[in-house]
Parts: structure tokens; sequence; C-alpha cells
């Protein structure tokens, strides 16, 4: 009997061990990137240039569009699929004159394996609407720092994969003035999708009328 | 003569499979499917439900598929807002118990894809278990635009 204590506390104490080893350091990684923004601010948001298969696209040249910006890797099989698959849904729910004021892009955090021509055959499965960008891992570092999106490259010694990266799968929503207005959780239903780009478009999206930011010229500035 | 061996692996590899036969452990398998993928992608998933009715608990120890260099199981941790992807070395299948192998949790992973997995096809996966048993599970590949029951309920 006076040896269960010792023994409990052994192996309450080895698995506390086996669980900080496992689990503890990829939250760590999160939760410096967490207090390098600030966890009570929210994120800001803002103005990035990365690259597409067109060419340098800054979201600058995006205003008078409401934004999807997601965060992923085209090797992830599962997580970013299914919220891409969201999205598409979304998309196709809108009219097209909704449809004409809104740009999905898909950020690459694995320009590694992801190059711009990739992303374009990789996004154009999904839907038209969907442009991937990605960068050099300094520029999406910088991206992503401004949403508040994290990613760790998690090695993977023991899996085919060599390595995975963990992320976030947060879907950003930024207004047709640039601001960042919503984040949409992972998993979040194609009909909270369209109804947060609705929300955001406001009358001129949904109503016929004049729109100052012809379909047209807003394609021609994506392009360099 | 490579051909020939291909053809010869895989006649023995699937016979061996099937000759386990699939109720020999006891763990029926339903709703199996993977999902297809956009052109040049290397690696998918297989889903589907795992239900023990042996009487003894069993597990998930591994897998094999033709169309792909490894199939390796798979899980996803969601913490704190992040998702991170880890192999893991078994699935526990309790006795009675039914198990999901669903999107944004438990899944075999395919890597290095040697063929497109195209919607209405349907791909053999060889499951492995603890006891050294092996099942052949044939599941259709299902469009990503299509996710299953489960999680994430969508439009049709």
């Amino acid at each position: 009997m006076k040896r269960t204590i010792p023994i409990t506390a052994i192996v309450l104490l080895t698995g506390v061990l086996v669980w900080v080893i496992w689990l503890w350091h990829p939250v760590a990684d999160q939760s410096r990137v967490g207090r390098q923004l600030g966890l009570a601010a929210p994120p800001p948001g803002g103005d990035f240039t990365l690259r597409s298969w067109q060419g340098p696209l800054s979201t600058k040249d995006l205003r008078g569009k409401v934004l999807l910006i997601y965060f992923g890797y085209t090797w992830c099989p599962d997580i970013c699929p299914t919220n891409l698959a969201l999205i598409t849904n979304a998309l196709k729910a809108l009219t097209p004159r909704e449809l004409g004021r809104v740009q999905v892009l898909f950020v690459s955090v694995d320009p590694q394996r992801d190059t711009p021509e990739r992303l374009r055959e990789y996004t154009a499965y999904f839907h038209p609407s969907i442009l991937g960008v990605t960068g050099t891992p300094a520029q999406v570092t910088a991206a992503a720092g401004l949403y508040g999106a994290a990613y760790h490259r998690a090695q993977a010694a023991d899996s085919a994969m060599g390595y995975t990266v963990d992320h976030s799968a947060y879907t950003y929503v930024v207004d047709p003035a640039g601001r960042l207005a919503k984040v949409l959780d992972h998993g979040t239903n194609s009909d909270r999708i369209v109804a947060a780009i609705r929300s955001l478009l406001g009358g001129a999206g949904v109503k016929e009328g004049p729109i100052s930011d012809p379909q047209g010229t807003m394609q021609r500035e994506q392009r360099p | 003569m490579k051909r020939v061996a291909t053809i010869l692996g895989s006649v023995v590899f699937l016979g061996a499979a099937v000759n386990a036969g699939p109720a020999a452990n006891g763990v029926e398998v339903r709703d199996a499917y993977a999902r297809a993928v956009p052109p040049g992608q290397s690696n998918s998933a297989m889903f589907m439900q795992l239900t023990n009715d042996s009487g003894t608990d069993r597990a998930l120890v591994g897998a094999e598929s033709p169309v792909c260099k490894a199939a390796e199981l798979h899980t996803h941790i969601h913490q704190g807002g992040m998702m991170m992807m880890r192999r893991i070395d078994r699935i526990d299948l309790p006795a009675g118990k039914t198990v999901a192998l669903q999107p944004g949790g438990l899944h075999v992973m395919l890597i290095g894809l040697k063929q497109p997995l195209v919607p209405g096809e349907s791909v053999d996966l060889t499951l492995i278990f603890a006891d050294g048993s092996r099942q052949l599970v044939k599941g259709p590949v299902r469009s990503i635009g299509m996710p299953p029951m489960g999680g994430f309920h969508e439009p049709h």
C-alpha cells in the first residue's frame, strides 16, 4: 500500500511529461504568435502584396470588393479542402452581380511546395473566384501577422508527408473599404458565409443599378 | 517485366487481403470513401465508420492501398484555433463501439497518389489490425464539394 502513492505519482508525472512533449510545443508556438499580436487586441488586418500566377497581387487594388482571405496549403488533405468547398458552395449561391464583387484569396503558408502555378491549378478546381497567392517566407509571415493567422511547420519524420504545417483555419472577411470586418471559424457553413458576404456588400451588391467599380475594371487592376 | 511484376504483386496483395475476409475479426466497416483531389494533388484521405461487434477490444494499426505510396493513420488536433495533423500509431476500436474516421478528425491519409482520384471510381484499402488480421475495404471516390454526413452540413 505504501508503494501505491509513489507509483501513482510516477505514472501521473510520466503522463504530464508525455503530454508536455507531444502537445505542448505546437501550442507554445501558437501562443508566441498570439503574444506578438497581443491577445487582447483583435488583429488589425491590412494590405499586403503577394504573387499569383498572374503576377504580383496587392489587396489595395481590390477595393470595392469583399475579400475572403484564407491561409492554408495545398498538401493539407482535409481542413483546407473542407473550408474551400464550403466557400465554393457559398460563391455558387451568390448572384452573378454579387459574385463580381467578391474575391477569395487562398494564401499558401507553404511557399516551398506551393508555387503560384501550382496554386492556380489547385484553386481552379474549386471556383474561378478563388485566387491562390504566396510569396517569400517573410512576405507570407507579414501577411499572416496582419490578420492574426498562425502557422508553424511541423517536422514529421515518422510520416511520408515529410512535414506538415500546423495552421489556424479562419476565413478573414474584408469589407469593400479594405477593413477586416469578420473572422469566420473553421467549418462555417455556406449559408453563414453567404450572409457575411451580403452584409458587407450592402444594397449595392443585391439591387440593380450603377456601381462604382465595374467588374471589368477591377479585374484589369488585378493584373500587373 | 516491371508491369508483370506489378500485376503479380497486385494479385498477391489483393488475394491476401480478400482471404482475410471482411468479417473475420468482427469489425464492420461502413460508409468508406476517399476524397477526390484537385489535379496535381499528391495526397488525399479516406474516411469510414468502424463498428467493433467482436466483443473484444481491437485496434487499427495500419493501412495499405495500391493507389498511393504510403497509407498512414492520422488525426487532427484542434487546439486554440490551430489545426495540427499528426500521424498516430493506432486507432483504438473498443468492443461494441463505433469509431468515426471523418473530416476534421481521424482519417487514413493517402500519401503520394499514383493516380488521380476521380469521383465515381473506387479505392481499395487494406486495413491492418493489431491482431495481425487484415480487411479489404472498397470505397468510392467522392467529390470534395459534397462532404458527407458528420460535422458539416451543406446544401446539396
